[in-house]
Parts: structure tokens; C-alpha cells; sequence
């Protein structure tokens, strides 16, 4: 096949923005680990580990500039090349996303409102990453629109679980109790309201992912916004 | 074309002192009962094919090429080398007529008329659809002489120096020759002869300028002023440009044709839609290296 060495550029790109794709995963089960267990070194091993995802997206965003620049592609090159510089963007945030996660964990040290399952929100969003990222990697675009249409359930599960805890806070007035207990009572609330809010973001991270990979398959925008 | 077109369009020359121009405006109905190949494009359209063929000798060049190419507008012809989009160029002002071994089969309709009619001058079409070639070539006169050259075997009349300035203004070259019009063409660097030879082509005010690789044999310097020129003569000129490099054809068409071997049309549509998504796999591979 002629220009080998630009057809071996696109499979490392591909191949490569996989790779992170795997690492920001891994990141995200480690965050919501780190949560459940209350893991003080797992949450600081995806804290730490957040240079090597941000180190991972510049090298990538250098592959894209230098396959534009020095490669000139077009068509379905061209929107590989185009998809995967901004999927890599969505993947970074995902791993900043996972940070949070780590921080929430190694700040809190009980559970508040076990009703509201965070692990189940989490597994949601990792599955809708892990989706978006095999739509991606195998052209599928009806996995696209099908991680696309899990975002409307995600959305609820996470609304649900806010409006559970505000309405506790509006039937059980948290200041009666002391200045101490209502202080580390609001942390816990707003650490877990962030937590939600988070893994809602990963979700339309995912989604952004699918919206991407469809238009890079088959030029079609309608997943973007 | 519409009658009303047309109409206007009789009326608007009638005053013509070349009779074979006139003649040329007998228009007939352009065939649309053989299938073209590419998009509806907003403008009217200047050059219609149907059923192009074309062989040089027992080989055959171009197979079946049916395709309308609108006004005022950059079209680019891409494709591998042989697949005959230098050919079909040709076609279009009849420069095929010169090689002994061209036979061209079918109609190419320039407004309406048929150009292989029998009544149609190639003379007086070529003063239509004018020509720019890879390697300039101006003739070993002055700048003057190389811009009034078609004017005078036209014998046109007309104040030839107010021609000349604009000719060259509108090449983009007037700026830099306009104290050495006595000068030879020959003088002058690359770039500076191949926008001579574009002066020299829209001289006589053609409504059509084909230009066959045209920045080919120039550096980037002035392969960027030639591109420039390009679009802007787009604005007055239907212009149709053949060229290897795809990038350029990217840069400055609003339509790309892809023939590929054989002799084949494969796709003709707007060129950002060439660029992102084209129809064809085969074009696809083409455009994106992956043959060819």
C-alpha cells in the first residue's frame, strides 16, 4: 500500500488514543474504588497518576498537529484525525474527573445517604465510556447512538440522587445539631452532591466520545450538541 | 439554460463582427436524456458533456464522461496520470483536433452549442475558452506583443494599450512590468511568464481559461500567486484547472472532478464534500493515498 509510513502514523494514533482510553478507565474504576473503600493510597495512585493522562494527551495532540501538518489528510483520514483530537480532550477531562473522585474519597471518611448508590452511577459511566471507546475503535455507529441514548438515563439516575439529598436537607434542618456536626454534615452533602455532578460529566464526556467516533464513521454531526 | 438566457444572450451579441462567433450562438438543447455524473450546482452552467469519448489511435482515453460545469467558479480535474483529465480538457477547446490520432466521440456543448458542430470555428472557439499550459510559454517577443498577440490575428480593434494594462492587471503582473512593456517576455522569471501567459489567455476576454497544471513547473512562491490569481479570475472566468496536486485542487477549486484510470468520471461534486466524504470508495482511496 503506497504511503506506508502515514498509514502506520494512523494506526498508532488509533492504537494510541486506545491506550489512553484504557488508562483514564482504569483511573475512573480506581476513583470510584477509592470512594467505596475509602482508599487512601488508591485515591492517592489516581492523584499522582494524572501527570501520566496529561502527558498522554499532549504527546497525542503532537501526533494530530504533526499528521495535519506534515501528512495534509482528507476524507475519512482526515476525520480519524479530526475525531481523535478531540476525543482525547474529552478522555483528559474524564481523567481529571477521576482525580476528583480520588480527592473526594481521601477527604471523607464516612458515607452519607447510602439510598443514593454512587458505585451504580459509576459503573453507568464507565460502561458508557468503555461503549464509546469500542464505537471508536470498531466504526460502529449504531453503538454510537446507543451510548448517546443511555446519557437521558444517566441524567435521571443522577437528578434522582440530588433531589434525594436536597430534600433531606429541607425536612431535616442540619443546624439544629452543633456547629461541628453540621459543618462536617454540609462537607459530606457537597462532596457527594460533586460526586454526582462529576459522574454526570463523565457520562457527556462518553456521549461527546460517541458523537465524535459517528462523525468520523459517517460525516454525520447530529450527536454533537 | 433558460430562453430567457438564451434570448439575452443573442441580443447581447448581435452587434458581434465575427461571424463565426455568431454562429456559435445557434444554441441547441444540451442532451439530459444521458445520466451526467456529479452534483446540481447552484450556477448556470458554461460547459455541458454527454457521453465523451475519446481514443488515440485503438486506446481509449476518456469512457462516457457526462458533466456539467457551471459559471464563474474554479473546477479542478484530479486524478492519477493517463486517466485523461488532460484529455478532457482538451476536449473542451478542441486541442484534440491537433493530434493526428484523437478521435472524440460524443457532444460538448459550450452555452448551448455543440463545439464539434460542424459549422464551429476552432479558431474562433479557442478565442472563448482560452488555455494556459504547465510550462509558461511566452512567445520571444515583447510583454506588449505576447499580451496583444490574440487580439491581433483576431484583428480586433480597440485601444490595445488600455487591453494590455488591464489584461496584465487583472494577471496579477502589471505592477512589476509596467516600465519594461518593450522588454521580452522571455525575460521575465518563471512565475512572471506563466501570469504572462495568463494575460495573454484572457486578453481577448474568453469566457472560459483552461489551465492544464499550470503551477507545476513553479516554486511556492509563485505557485501561491498563481493560486491566488486563480480564484480571483474565478470572479469573471469560468475557470477549469487540471493538476496532480490534490492540496491545490483543495485549496482553490469550488469543484472537483476525480477520473480515474481508464478514463473514468468517478465523482464531480463540490470540493469540500471531495475532501471530507466522497461518494466513492474508489476516490476515497484515491484522495487519501491509499492507490494510485
Amino acid at each position: 500500500m503506497p504511503r506506508q509510513e502515514y498509514q502506520e502514523s494512523l494506526s498508532n494514533l488509533r492504537e494510541d488514543v486506545l491506550y489512553m482510553s484504557e488508562v483514564v478507565a482504569e483511573r475512573l474504576r480506581l476513583g470510584l474504588d477509592a470512594l467505596e473503600q475509602k482508599d487512601r493510597s488508591t485515591a492517592e495512585e489516581v492523584v499522582s497518576g494524572d501527570d501520566e493522562v496529561n502527558q498522554m494527551y499532549l504527546d497525542l495532540e503532537g501526533e494530530c498537529v504533526d499528521l495535519i501538518a506534515l501528512q495534509q489528510p482528507v476524507a475519512s483520514d482526515l476525520r480519524f484525525i479530526a475525531a481523535s483530537f478531540k476525543i482525547i480532550t474529552d478522555l483528559e477531562r474524564i481523567g481529571d474527573l477521576a482525580v476528583n473522585l480520588a480527592q473526594y474519597a481521601m477527604d471523607a471518611d464516612r458515607d452519607v445517604f447510602p439510598e443514593v448508590d454512587v458505585q451504580q452511577i459509576g459503573a453507568e459511566t464507565l460502561d458508557m465510556l468503555e461503549a464509546a471507546m469500542a464505537a471508536y475503535a470498531n466504526e460502529d455507529p449504531e453503538a454510537c447512538h446507543a451510548v448517546a441514548e443511555r446519557d437521558d438515563d444517566l441524567d435521571a439516575m443522577c437528578e434522582a440522587a440530588s433531589s434525594t439529598v436536597v430534600r433531606d436537607l429541607i425536612e431535616h434542618d442540619p443546624f439544629g445539631e452543633d456547629d461541628a456536626d453540621a459543618e462536617a454534615y454540609l462537607q459530606d452533602i457537597s462532596r457527594l452532591l460533586l460526586t454526582v455532578r462529576d459522574l454526570e460529566r463523565v457520562g457527556d464526556h462518553a456521549v461527546n466520545i460517541a458523537a465524535r467516533s459517528l462523525y468520523m464513521i459517517e460525516d454525520d454531526a447530529s450527536l454533537l450538541y | 439554460m433558460s430562453e430567457q438566457n438564451r434570448d439575452e444572450q443573442r441580443t447581447g451579441d448581435a452587434g458581434s463582427p465575427d461571424p463565426t462567433d455568431d454562429e456559435m450562438l445557434i444554441q441547441t438543447d444540451v442532451s439530459e436524456s444521458v445520466e451526467r455524473t456529479g452534483a446540481s450546482f447552484d450556477r448556470d452552467t458554461v460547459v455541458s458533456a454527454r457521453d465523451i469519448n475519446v481514443w488515440y489511435g485503438d486506446d481509449q482515453a476518456l469512457q462516457n464522461i457526462s458533466m456539467d460545469i457551471p459559471e464563474k467558479s474554479v473546477t479542478a480535474m484530479v486524478g492519477p496520470s493517463g486517466c485523461g483529465k488532460s484529455t478532457f480538457l482538451r476536449c473542451i477547446n478542441r486541442m484534440n483536433d491537433l493530434i493526428d490520432s484523437a478521435r472524440v466521440e460524443g457532444d460538448l456543448y459550450l452555452r448551448g452549442k455543440n463545439v464539434y458542430d460542424d459549422d464551429v470555428d476552432p479558431v474562433a472557439l479557442r478565442r472563448r475558452v482560452g488555455m494556459v499550459f504547465q510550462k509558461p510559454n511566452p512567445f520571444p517577443k515583447s510583454i506588449r506583443e505576447n499580451v496583444t498577440y490574440g487580439l491581433k490575428i483576431q484583428d480586433k480593434g480597440g485601444d490595445y494599450d488600455e487591453i494590455v494594462e488591464e489584461s496584465l492587471k487583472r494577471a496579477a503582473l502589471w505592477e512589476e512590468v509596467k516600465d519594461q512593456l518593450d522588454e521580452s517576455g522571455l525575460e521575465l522569471s518563471g512565475g512572471q511568464q506563466q501570469r504572462l501567459c495568463i494575460a495573454r489567455a484572457i486578453a481577448p476576454d474568453p469566457e472560459v481559461l483552461l489551465m492544464d497544471e499550470p503551477a507545476s513547473a513553479l516554486d511556492p512562491v509563485a505557485t501561491s500567486q498563481i493560486e491566488d490569481l486563480i480564484e480571483e479570475l474565478a470572479q469573471e472566468y469560468t475557470v477549469v484547472i487540471v493538476t496532480h496536486n490534490m492540496q491545490q485542487a483543495a485549496r482553490i477549486s469550488d469543484q472537483t472532478a476525480v477520473f480515474l484510470t481508464g478514463g473514468e468520471l468517478v465523482e464531480f461534486d463540490d470540493t469540500q464534500k471531495i475532501f471530507e466524504n466522497p461518494e466513492s470508495q474508489r476516490v476515497e482511496d484515491y484522495i487519501t493515498g491509499k492507490f494510485g
